[in-house]
């Protein structure tokens, strides 16, 4: 009972992180019908800014904050000069940012070597907390989860509640109509792919601590993104959020019950997703 | 067959059949690796180039027929009429199962396939006890069949060239086929082929388990070459690097992926002579091709040819007598 | 004796809108029906419903008698259903031939074949060129599709459906878009189908509607308003208050 509880936190947590890169990934292809493969190097790099940064000030706060925005300006770039080019064509758009990952991750392998390296957290979150019921879990990933509660909430709040949220809604919905009615779109998509970015390189950095970053992780976490929305169906942040619980946990229980094939557990539901509603959860048929 | 054309044809079967004789040993090998890689780019392009599927997840079929393949030779001793056959089979086996992904289309279908992709290569990696994990496969000894083994790279050369060769003629009748005529309807217009009869999640299917076998059996034409096997072959940098070939080369000819092989690995080749991070060079491959080549080599040619035809259109009559 | 085409009750819902609300109605073998109502009315999406383009909400079609609501559109083409679309749907990157080729072979087998080439068989090209002809397109059989301007193209559209060998043809506003001259060429094809092809069409056009029709069927709102001879639907008050505007 006491193991079964303990993959579940392990699953949320994971999955807390999982939301960070998936929302902004699966909210690019919903407003700007644009995919970007390169999230995961946005991870990989915002991680490892986020190090630096952290290691230089001491300031693990300031790590995640340096790590985020760090990417901003680099997503704007790869947008507006690369990405805009190839229209509306998904295998360019593909090809495009794959590329646009290996330049990076490459990049990143020059700057920081190749060796696994974990990003420092500040001495308060290193130990370990005793939970009701007797298990002690590791303080960094319960708060891990509190802060994809408050992103994720934060966001779905943005999202649904306010007035910029519906107009992203409504550009997700039609984008033509959006910019008719006068909207300046391209801003929109400006601040979305900023946010996107944002979130990407702050997950980088918070995953960093317990993941540790290393050359080949952006792949890896991407993939798990890429599930993430496959599950959720694009261009939906709820999909997002399901998604990532759904990926998290299987991930987790996987990991525990067959460590050698634990791929393979998120590989049965996906084929069974296929079956039945290849579209994902909250996705729109095609 | 225009007779300019059977005539290119002819040089790049005799220059094919003559390499091993006028170029060193190491470029006979590169050029084995090139027919190989090309077969696998081949095996891509029929769902890119006539179907208007893009898979990302066709190093899997390869490396699991390499990694068949290779475990039934070295370490149940299997004979290789045994242990190749059994390597396609086996690739061919996992398309038939991951060709569910054919009932999504567009960006779901490249998300899939790179999911699925990414779930073989994690199973290769992770059950290091049946596929060595990271140390993978070696000592593959070289194919032998009824007695006589193709030990020498000189005779897998050819060996490889004929295989090759017998592919793309059943490939050039596959896509000219009825079949092959209806995936790129499919291609054209997915709506419109249904109206008019077609089962076209089927149609796709069915290409998609071809597709597999090809690959496959470029897995195992790849394990022989190679006498080792290892995770990285089931990787998604292989499967988008194949991708890059068939375009690079001009996807929807049977050429194409061909020639593509040759600029990637030519260039992967000279570029890993005096530059570590080959990565970062194969990522600015693709964003340049995708910007400024995206019809590939074949459609280059092709283009500058029409421009040719309509300058001549355009001349001036000529002065009269 | 059973109808072509038995429409009973079907109701097409999208969100909060009855695109198609309960309509009811039969067309008899070799009748040429024309349905006819302004923009909105739904007509195209009780065509889309009928040939399985989209499923139905609710309500059942039937085809000489045999329920296909469930089937599939491939289905349905089999059985012998066939249909243009409003918005040009050819295969644009391949040849006239080619498109043509892809319709004849649709309905059977041979479009299963993958070890011979489509030349081998010759019969299909004579059918192909025989069909482009028919629509006065012969002479550019092997030239892509991109090349041909719209009206040609509407008139490929309606080869492709014709070389389905259907029993019942779905016609969407076959002379949309078209010359005057392209819309007589398109009404006298339509005029010289043999009557063991039963035709309905969807059309703007009150002339060729009412000059090739046997009946009329007028919808207004997702609703059947009126229906009978093309006289009779013409004297309608109802009916014209729809298209000139008192509703």
């Amino acid at each position: 009972m006491d193991s079964g509880v303990l993959q579940a936190i392990n699953g949320v947590s994971f999955a807390a992180l999982l939301f960070l890169l998936a929302s902004g990934f699966t909210l690019s292809f919903g407003l700007m019908r644009v995919v970007n493969m390169a999230h995961g190097a946005y991870y990989l790099l915002g991680g490892y800014i986020g190090l630096s940064i952290t290691r230089y000030t001491g300031s693990f706060a300031l790590g995640i904050l340096g790590g985020g925005l760090a990417i901003i300006p680099i997503g704007y770039l790869i947008d507006r000069y690369l990405i805009r080019r190839t229209g509306e064509n998904h295998l360019a758009q593909v090809l495009l940012t794959v590329g646009v990952a290996f330049v990076m991750g490459d990049i990143a392998l020059k700057i920081w070597g190749g060796d696994n390296l974990k990003v420092p957290t500040p001495i308060e979150l290193r130990g370990a907390i005793e939970l009701p019921g007797g298990i002690i879990y590791p303080t960094y990933r319960l708060l891990l989860i509190v802060f994809g509660l408050i992103v994720s909430l934060s966001l779905w709040l943005l999202y649904r509640k306010t007035q910029i949220g519906a107009v992203v809604r409504a550009g997700v919905d039609d984008r033509e109509i959006v910019s008719a009615v006068g909207i300046n779109i391209d801003r929109l998509f400006v601040l979305v792919s900023a946010l996107a970015s944002f979130l990407a390189g702050i997950a980088g950095v918070v995953g960093g601590a317990f993941l540790t970053l290393y050359p080949g992780a952006e792949w890896e976490i991407l993939v798990y993104a890429l599930v993430v929305v496959i599950f959720g169906g694009l261009g939906s942040l709820e999909g997002a959020m399901i998604g990532a619980l759904i990926v998290g946990l299987l991930d987790a229980y996987g990991r525990w019950l067959l460590p050698e094939f634990s791929y393979f557990v998120l590989f049965g539901p996906m084929a069974i997703l296929l079956l039945l509603r290849p579209q994902g959860l909250f996705g729109r048929e095609h | 067959m225009r007779p300019y054309r059977a005539i290119l044809w002819l040089l790049a079967l005799a220059a094919a059949l003559l390499a091993p004789l006028l170029v060193g040993q190491f470029w006979m090998t590169l050029i084995t690796q090139i027919y190989i890689y090309g077969l696998l780019a081949l095996s891509v392009d029929l769902l890119l180039g006539h179907a208007g599927l893009y898979s990302l997840c066709h190093a899997a079929f390869f490396a699991v027929a390499a990694y068949t393949t290779a475990i039934l030779q070295v370490r149940y001793g299997q004979p290789t009429l045994i242990a190749a056959p059994a390597g396609i089979v086996a690739g061919t086996l996992l398309a038939v199962i991951y060709g569910v992904s054919v009932r999504t289309r567009g960006v779901y279908f490249i998300l899939i396939t790179i999911a699925l992709g990414y779930v073989l290569w994690g199973a290769v990696y992770r059950w290091a006890s049946f596929t060595g994990g990271d140390n993978g496969i070696t000592n593959v000894p070289p194919p032998s069949v009824a007695g006589i083994t193709v030990s020498s790279q000189t005779a897998y050369y050819y060996l490889v060239l004929a295989v090759v060769i017998l592919c793309a003629l059943g490939y050039r009748i596959l896509i000219a086929s009825p079949f092959g005529l209806s995936l790129r309807g499919i291609k054209a217009s997915e709506s419109r082929m249904r109206s008019l009869g077609y089962r076209t999640t089927l149609h796709l299917y069915a290409a998609f388990v071809i597709s597999g076998a090809m690959a496959s059996l470029a897995g195992v034409l790849y394990v022989y070459y190679n006498r080792f096997i290892n995770p990285v072959a089931a990787s998604f940098q292989i499967s988008v690097e194949v991708s890059l070939m068939a375009i690079v080369g001009g996807s929807g000819t049977i050429i194409g992926p061909f020639l593509g092989s040759g600029i990637v690995l030519g260039l992967r080749n000279w570029v890993s002579s005096f530059f570590e991070f080959h990565a970062a060079i194969m990522g600015l491959a693709f964003i340049a091709t995708v910007l400024w080549a995206p019809t590939g080599i074949v459609g280059f040619v092709n283009r500058l040819r029409a421009r040719d035809a309509t300058a001549k259109e355009k001349a001036p009559k000529e002065k009269p007598q | 004796m059973s109808a072509a085409i038995e429409v009973e009750n079907l109701a097409k819902v999208f969100g909060g809108l009855r695109a198609v609300d309960g309509v009811t109605l039969r067309v008899a073998p070799g009748e040429r029906r024309a349905l006819i109502g302004p923009n909105g009315a739904g007509k195209t999406t009780l065509f889309h419903c009928v040939t399985g383009t989209q499923r139905a909400s609710s309500g059942h079609v039937r085809l000489f008698g045999h329920d296909v609501t469930q089937l599939p559109e491939y289905r349905r083409t089999e059985l012998g259903m066939g249909r243009t679309f409003q918005i040009t749907n050819v295969f644009t990157e391949l040849s006239l031939a080619e498109n043509l080729a892809l319709s004849i072979i649709g309905r059977d087998r041979r479009k299963w074949i993958f070890h011979r080439p489509l030349a081998a068989f010759p019969a299909v090209r004579e059918h192909a060129l025989a069909g482009l002809d028919a629509v006065g397109l012969e002479s550019r059989a092997d030239q892509p599709v991109k090349l041909l301007s719209y009206g040609e193209r509407r008139q490929l559209e309606l080869a492709l459906a014709l070389n389905t060998s259907p029993r019942v043809l779905f016609l969407d506003e076959p002379c949309a878009g078209l010359s005057p001259s392209e819309r007589t060429r398109i009404f006298n094809m339509v005029r010289a189908l043999p009557r063991h092809i039963t035709v309905v069409l969807i059309e703007h056009d009150m002339d060729v509607a009412l000059g090739l029709a046997d009946q009329v069927t007028v919808m207004h709102r997702g609703r059947v308003i009126a229906e009978g001879t093309p006289a009779v639907v013409q004297g309608n008050t109802e009916v014209r208050d729809v298209y000139f505007g008192h509703v």
